[in-house]
């Protein structure tokens, strides 16, 4: 039991650090709290879906892990694109007042959920897994899919990581996120680079959203509610803006959900609950959260 | 004799004159009750007088978030809490403990105040979007605890209830009444909370927004003020959920506790004009009436009234409500400088 517990969470919890990095990375860089992460997840599994079907992957008769990672990447490029679009139109033009962004990406998700309700009507959309079968590790039973989900993800967020704190870009948006006038004064395009942040953290909510979904397909996929709280939980308990601080979240909040579903079986409607009071009970203790700045002495 | 009573109605109608004639914004809103009053000699149908009392409804919601936001800065995405907890409670005690309906309301709005200010103490301390996405945890967690609940007390579909508002036998006159009941609250609600806003009180919330450290050393108990605007706004958001429960005659916690009904409030007063509580009155109607134009394609409906929200916000990024009042000021001073030229 406590190792399937260590195990599952920790499965769990790397996806979930791929899906609140991409929140973390534009709030971080940009101050947007972009409400439409979610739109985004769903967007990127739908994505994925379609184009599988388009290339002509099927689970029995045509089963090439090619056809899959093509779709991978055409996905979170579509995704990428979606991002960057709605960002450069509807975003930018608002960028210094936080409530307006916030009620026109909210309006994009509920236009977003209006399109996938319109086009594919009020069914399950099946996502299918990147491999199958399972294995056994420690004596738990895991999936393929999770265990190559789970390296897939600590490798996607290596990159970024090294991509953030290496590249001449990256520098570019550590500067942004520090004070965005004097990285303008350097010469920093800060447009694109927003522009460019959002297509980035767009397309890693669309990869989770694909990682994510197989296992829990029995709930509806136009869901964008589940990935967006858990998102908002992770970041803010590990600090807005907080890479390593998403990093931390994302493992906390996958811990409490496999406990709520390990101790509490059945109880499965629980472990969102579960993560949000996580979060409060943090938030009460570190009002910034772990890594976050601490609040002056008042 | 005659002359006293002359004279003070003279008195009054000054009074009335400065006061109300010579603000845009307030005889504007006058005018926009005056027709809401008379609306119901048209003879509307059920359906449409129905949205409009709904409409009135979120109006009274979307002003109570305005003034714990536009005044005192404390972005809240959970505002349905107090809604969610409004409808509960008023449908529990009426349904289940005998309550008469006319007490549900208060108790339930006091019950919410309280709740307001025990969960305030915790908030306080939690600062700018931190702030924004804790709030937005509570009614989450309160309707996942609702949903476990066994009907009839909670579960999918909430506590159902009598269709009765008011004790009246035809259906049309019953919902022409609630209109005129619902109309009444939304005129006290927005005056109380108008009032307040532009009263010392809001203009002290205003400096704390505008400079915390600032009022801090003016000697404003900070915490006090804060509490204070999340209590009177918990009451007025409490009071839309104890009519919506008892208008749509059920209590969905997916619903009354949902994420879209955090929304709602949000994207009223940002479409209005924040800090204003006029503004999200006029944000209320703009989002009900466009849903309504768009009635005709059932399909594209909701995507086509998002986009144009969206492209009012884009337009008109301080608000529909600010927009017109600073139109009509500049009007007004024009006239003034051709008088002067004259």
């Amino acid at each position: 039991m406590i190792e399937s517990l260590i195990i599952l969470g920790a499965l769990s919890g790397a996806v979930y650090a791929l899906l609140a990095l991409g929140f973390t990375l534009i709030y971080g860089v940009a101050d947007v709290v972009n409400m439409a992460h979610g739109a985004f997840y769903m967007l990127g599994a739908y994505a994925f879906s379609i184009i599988l079907v388009d290339l002509g992957y099927s689970s029995i008769t045509n089963p090439s892990s090619f056809l899959l990672i093509t779709a991978l990447i055409l996905a979170a490029f579509f995704v990428a694109l979606i991002g960057a679009i709605i960002y450069r139109l509807l975003v930018h033009p608002l960028i210094e007042d936080a409530l307006s962004v916030m009620v026109v990406t909210i309006g994009v998700t509920l236009i977003a959920q209006q399109v996938i309700l319109l086009a594919f009507g009020d069914v399950d959309m099946h996502v299918p897994r990147l491999l199958e079968g399972y294995g056994v590790l420690l004596g738990v039973k895991v999936a393929y899919h999770e265990l190559l989900s789970f390296s897939l993800s600590l490798g996607l967020i290596a990159i970024l990581w090294i991509f953030i704190s290496k590249s001449k870009i990256g520098g570019a948006m550590r500067a942004a996120a520090q004070d965005r006038e004097a990285a303008m004064l350097m010469g920093v395009n800060t447009e694109r680079l927003y522009i460019l942040t959002m297509a980035i953290s767009a397309s890693l909510a669309a990869i989770a959203g694909i990682l994510l979904n197989p296992p829990a397909a029995s709930t509806l996929l136009r869901e964008w509610t589940y990935p967006l709280v858990m998102s908002f939980a992770i970041v803010v308990l590990g600090g807005l803006g907080s890479i390593k601080g998403s990093l931390v979240g994302a493992f906390i909040i996958g811990y409490v959900e496999q406990s709520v579903r390990v101790f509490f079986p059945g109880m499965g409607f629980l472990k969102g609950a579960a993560a949000l009071t996580v979060m409060v009970l943090v938030l009460v203790f570190r009002p910034k959260g772990i890594f976050g700045k601490r609040v002056e002495a008042e | 004799m005659i002359r006293m009573v002359g004279t003070y109605l003279k008195r009054i109608y000054s009074a009335f004159a400065t006061n109300v004639f010579d603000v845009p914004p307030r005889l504007l809103s006058l005018l926009f009750f005056m027709l809401l009053l008379f609306l119901p000699v048209a003879k509307l149908e059920l359906h449409i007088l129905r949205v409009i009392t709904i409409a009135f409804i979120f109006s009274i919601f979307a002003a109570s978030w305005d003034l714990l936001v536009g005044r005192a800065g404390q972005v809240s995405l959970g505002h349905a809490l107090f809604f969610g907890i409004g409808a509960y409670l008023s449908a529990f005690l009426s349904k289940f403990h005998g309550f008469p309906l006319w007490a549900t309301f208060p108790l339930s709005m006091l019950f919410c105040a309280l709740v307001a200010v025990l969960l305030g103490f915790p908030c306080l301390r939690v600062t700018g979007p931190y702030l924004t996405l804790v709030t937005m945890a509570f009614p989450l967690i309160l309707s996942v605890g609702l949903f476990a609940l066994e009907p009839p007390f909670g579960g999918e579909g909430g506590i159902a209830l009598p269709p009765r508002l008011l004790p009246i036998e035809d259906l049309y006159q019953q919902r022409i009444a609630e209109y005129y009941l619902i109309l009444f609250l939304l005129f006290v609600s927005g005056v109380v909370l108008y009032k307040l806003a532009n009263s010392k009180t809001g203009i002290v919330l205003v400096s704390i927004l505008d400079n915390e450290m600032a009022s801090k050393a003016s000697g404003i108990n900070i915490t006090k003020y804060k509490l204070l605007a999340w209590a009177v706004s918990a009451l007025f958001a409490s009071l839309a959920g104890c009519l919506y429960a008892h208008y749509i005659q059920t209590t969905p916690p997916g619903i009354v506790l949902g994420l879209t009904t955090s929304f709602y409030p949000v994207i009223m007063t940002i479409l209005g004009g924040i800090g204003t509580i006029y503004g999200p009155i006029v944000g209320a109607f703009t989002l009900w009436s466009l849903n309504e134009v768009f009635e005709f394609t059932e399909e594209l409906r909701s995507i086509l009234y998002i986009a144009i929200i969206i492209i009012f916000v884009l337009k008109w990024p301080k608000g529909i409500a600010k927009f017109v009042v600073e139109k009509l000021d500049e009007l007004t001073e024009k006239r003034e400088l051709n008088d002067k030229k004259k």
